[in-house]
């Protein structure tokens, strides 16, 4: 399954509470795509938990939220080069593309954003396998024997046991694409977290407008977020209530703690996928800042 | 910065004094993220120095920190992510008398990173006191039945406040209105005389090293215990009478000085060969040591400690610590050779490090999301939202409602408190003929409830130290005012005598 690398006794002790954790697996090369809040928490994650190797890709000017037309994740690139590929501040049709070359390649997809007190986390990893431990059932001890003498307690040679699943995901297309309008779609909707219609929203205007929501457009994006929002709604024949109105006053910039968390969950998974050890959370991770909701559902 | 914010709330954040009790694990993250919302005036406080085994997720060290100041380095890196944030930092225990009632009301809001159950009471009084808010934060293991090791099951973060403005009482729980779950500890006669796990053999190794090199307590006897009924008759007597033959090794202490005595068990132990040390590769830590390789780490290791003990002088004593290495080694070592002898599986050196030294396996991740939760927490605080305020918990893996942050309202406080009602009371069951004065300070006044600085109504001199309760009349029903100068927290013992109670520990 995975190679068995050497590490040195000083990687031992720097690395001693990851490997209590996740083992001495090898470790897999990772792209990281966008280095704003979001993606520099990632990054800081998932260098810490000891992974190799990370390439980070940036094409933006850190001041200004520029279009990100030009992605320029090259198929080869992808396909030979990364295990995994974790793509921040992209505009979904970049996402799209970038997780339909990494499924061909069978490469871990990881996308994610955070707009202000919202954020979300994906993941496609293809059909993925991992290793759980499940306790074992504890065997009664026998406490006495015939002559009232204490037996000897069996001492615990192997306590735990370890079960491989393997879990399929979707692609983000679908995902992003599902049809809600079919009565199966429509039973799930009120179960669904509501930050992912607002996500819809953000990730149609990043589209339309080839840029993010911005703080020096504060007034007219609004303005235009409120339009698409009702047209969501509409398309999807969706309830009024589902989809709060004033979710476009806090949906500005990157919150520093909100980055946290959802680069914290994103980051996790990511270990997760290297070292496929426990379940990971297929496929959206949603969290609201503004009622403290942090949900996992299977979207698609 | 904290464009996300309306300008209304970023003035709010921008004159918040904020207090950071700990700068490790969640200290480091809550740091960073409390200057990137910016804030811009915070104190941080943390007693500890950098270990070369913080660096892998207390992100704001490096390398050429170790042996520093947490407060002091956590500071200076956080920083530098904001050049105009004014950061205080202090190198000292948030339990010192340095750090009253006056300091905590400069902040306006209080926020746990800690590890230690101790300082987080005294932090809940002191912020009790003072009428600041104070949010708790924290990662839980779970130990199971079934396995040695603490999985994490759940990390929790707790949040605890009470309202700024109500005076008698909070508007919320405080940390210590409901009990908490004690630290597991094992019956005496399961260490000493019957050990059937390596986790007893574990805290044999490690009282051992304590009547050796630490501070002497009877509730950490090493020798087999004759009174335990399991042993009584036969195997008991024969286990203290039996020479040599056998060759299990028992530790035999005598003061501070060490010998090595030979008895034997007659249950059980199996006697001692010596494996050949074989030379297998792979990291000292991770691969198991044969007996000899055992025997030979505890020759080692002896005389180092001895020299370490004997470099304090006069009255010195070892604190057992897992990342001393020679502490470490000498657990191990001692560990092994006991689980030896009764046939219980040997441990790695990795693995005793963890049951020995409690070790959650707490990481990056977590820390990270815990610190996000905290300022979260603290902006609903200072924007007057508290009715928002809730105790969200981290599941590992999301619950049927598909949460993997679970937001809980706010408990209203016990009405029984022993720290926040308005009279406090504790019953303690003790027996007053067995318990001397010391033994109340330190155990139970101190020791399990907590206070820093008590002040009882009984002449407490240092020559009524080894007095019972009983010699100054205490009974059955005996009302007990107990007070803590610095904790600002007078509480109320009723005493109930018990012929026959558990030792204290």
């Amino acid at each position: 399954m995975v190679e068995q690398e050497t590490i040195t006794e000083d990687e031992a002790a720097l690395y001693d509470r990851q490997i209590r954790l996740w083992g001495l697996d090898a470790q897999r090369r990772v792209l990281l795509i966008g280095v704003r809040g979001l993606g520099a928490e990632v990054a800081k994650n998932i260098v810490l938990s000891g992974i190799k190797s990370l390439t980070l890709m940036d094409h933006s000017q850190i001041t200004e939220e520029d279009a990100s037309s030009q992605f320029l994740v090259n198929r080869a690139d992808v396909g030979k080069n990364f295990d995994i590929v974790c793509a921040t501040c992209c505009k979904p049709t970049d996402l799209i593309r970038i997780n339909n070359i990494c499924a061909q390649n069978a490469v871990k997809f990881f996308a994610g954003d955070v707009f202000g007190f919202y954020g979300y986390m994906f993941s496609d990893l293809g059909v993925h396998e991992y290793a759980e431990e499940v306790p074992k059932p504890k065997a009664k001890p026998t406490t006495e024997q015939d002559n009232g003498e204490p037996a000897v307690k069996k001492s615990k040679t192997e306590e735990e046991h370890e079960t491989v699943t393997s879990m399929a995901f979707k692609r983000l297309k679908e995902a992003l694409e599902m049809d809600w309008t079919t009565p199966d779609a429509v039973k799930k909707i009120k179960k669904t977290p509501n930050t992912y219609f607002i996500m819809k929203v953000l990730l149609k205007f990043m589209d339309k407008n080839e840029r993010r929501p911005a703080t020096t457009s504060r007034e007219g994006d609004m303005e235009q977020l409120s339009t698409l929002r009702k047209q969501l709604l509409e398309d999807l024949k969706l309830k009024d209530d589902l989809l709060i109105e004033d979710f476009a006053e806090n949906c500005f910039a990157e919150l520093s703690p909100v980055c946290a968390i959802v680069g914290g969950v994103l980051g996790q998974e990511i270990i997760k996928a290297v070292s496929q050890k426990d379940a990971p959370h297929n496929n959206f991770f949603f969290y609201n800042g503004t009622d403290g909701g942090g949900l996992v559902d299977n979207i698609g | 910065m904290a464009a996300s914010l309306n300008e209304k709330v970023r003035k709010t954040v921008n004159e918040s004094k904020i207090l950071v009790v700990g700068a490790g694990g969640i200290g480091c993250e809550l740091l960073k993220n409390l200057v990137l919302t910016g804030f811009t005036d915070i104190e941080v406080i943390d007693l500890d120095t950098i270990d070369v085994s913080n660096l892998n997720r207390q992100f704001l060290f490096r390398k050429e920190h170790v042996g520093k100041s947490k407060a002091q380095v956590a500071k200076e890196s956080a920083q530098k992510f904001n050049p105009d944030a004014k950061i205080i930092s202090y190198h000292d225990s948030i339990m010192s008398p340095d750090y009253g009632v006056d300091f905590f009301q400069k902040f306006k809001v209080v926020m746990n990173a800690l590890d230690n159950r101790a300082a987080r009471n005294h932090v809940n009084r002191m912020c009790l006191a003072a009428d600041i808010p104070l949010i708790e934060s924290g990662t839980a293991e779970n130990r199971t039945e079934e396995t040695d090791l603490p999985v994490i099951k759940t990390s929790s973060f707790t949040l605890s406040m009470h309202d700024i403005s109500s005076l008698i009482q909070g508007l919320t729980e405080c940390y210590e209105c409901q009990p908490k779950p004690t630290q597991k500890t094992f019956p005496g006669c399961t260490i000493r005389n019957t050990p059937s796990e390596p986790i007893h053999c574990i805290v044999w190794a490690k009282h051992l090293f304590n009547q050796l090199f630490g501070e002497e307590d009877p509730d950490q006897d090493v020798s087999p215990d004759t009174e335990d009924p399991e042993l009584a008759g036969e195997a008991g007597q024969s286990a203290l009478q039996t020479d040599a033959k056998d060759d299990a090794v028992v530790f035999t202490v005598n003061g501070n000085s060490m010998e090595k005595e030979t008895t034997a068990y007659t249950s059980r132990p199996r006697s001692f060969t010596y494996l050949s040390a074989s030379e297998s590769a792979g990291i000292r830590d991770q691969k198991l040591w044969t007996i000899q390789e055992c025997a030979d780490v505890f020759s080692n290791c002896l005389p180092k400690l001895k020299a370490e003990l004997s470099q304090q002088g006069e009255g010195g004593m070892l604190v057992w610590d897992k990342d001393d290495e020679s502490a470490m080694d000498f657990v191990t070592a001692v560990a092994n050779i006991r689980a030896y002898i009764f046939g219980i599986q040997t441990k790695t050196r990795f693995d005793i490090k963890s049951m020995a030294g409690n070790i959650i396996p707490a990481i990056a991740t977590t820390n990270a999301i815990i610190a996000g939760l905290l300022v979260m927490e603290g902006l609903k605080i200072l924007t007057g939202n508290i009715d928002k305020c809730r105790t969200v918990y981290l599941n590992r893996q999301p619950n049927p409602r598909k949460k993997l942050l679970v937001p809980c309202i706010l408990d209203k406080p016990n009405p029984k408190c022993y720290v926040c009602s308005a009279k406090p009371e504790v019953t303690v069951i003790l027996n007053t003929q067995k318990i001397t004065v010391k033994v109340l300070e330190e155990k139970i006044i101190k020791g399990q409830l907590n206070m820093v600085a008590p002040d009882v109504e009984i002449d407490d001199g240092k020559e009524n130290a080894d007095k019972f309760l009983s010699d100054f009349g205490i009974k059955n029903g005996s009302r007990l005012k107990c007070d803590d100068f610095l904790q600002n927290y007078e509480l109320n013992i009723t005493i109930v005598h018990k012929r026959y109670t558990f030792s204290m520990k």
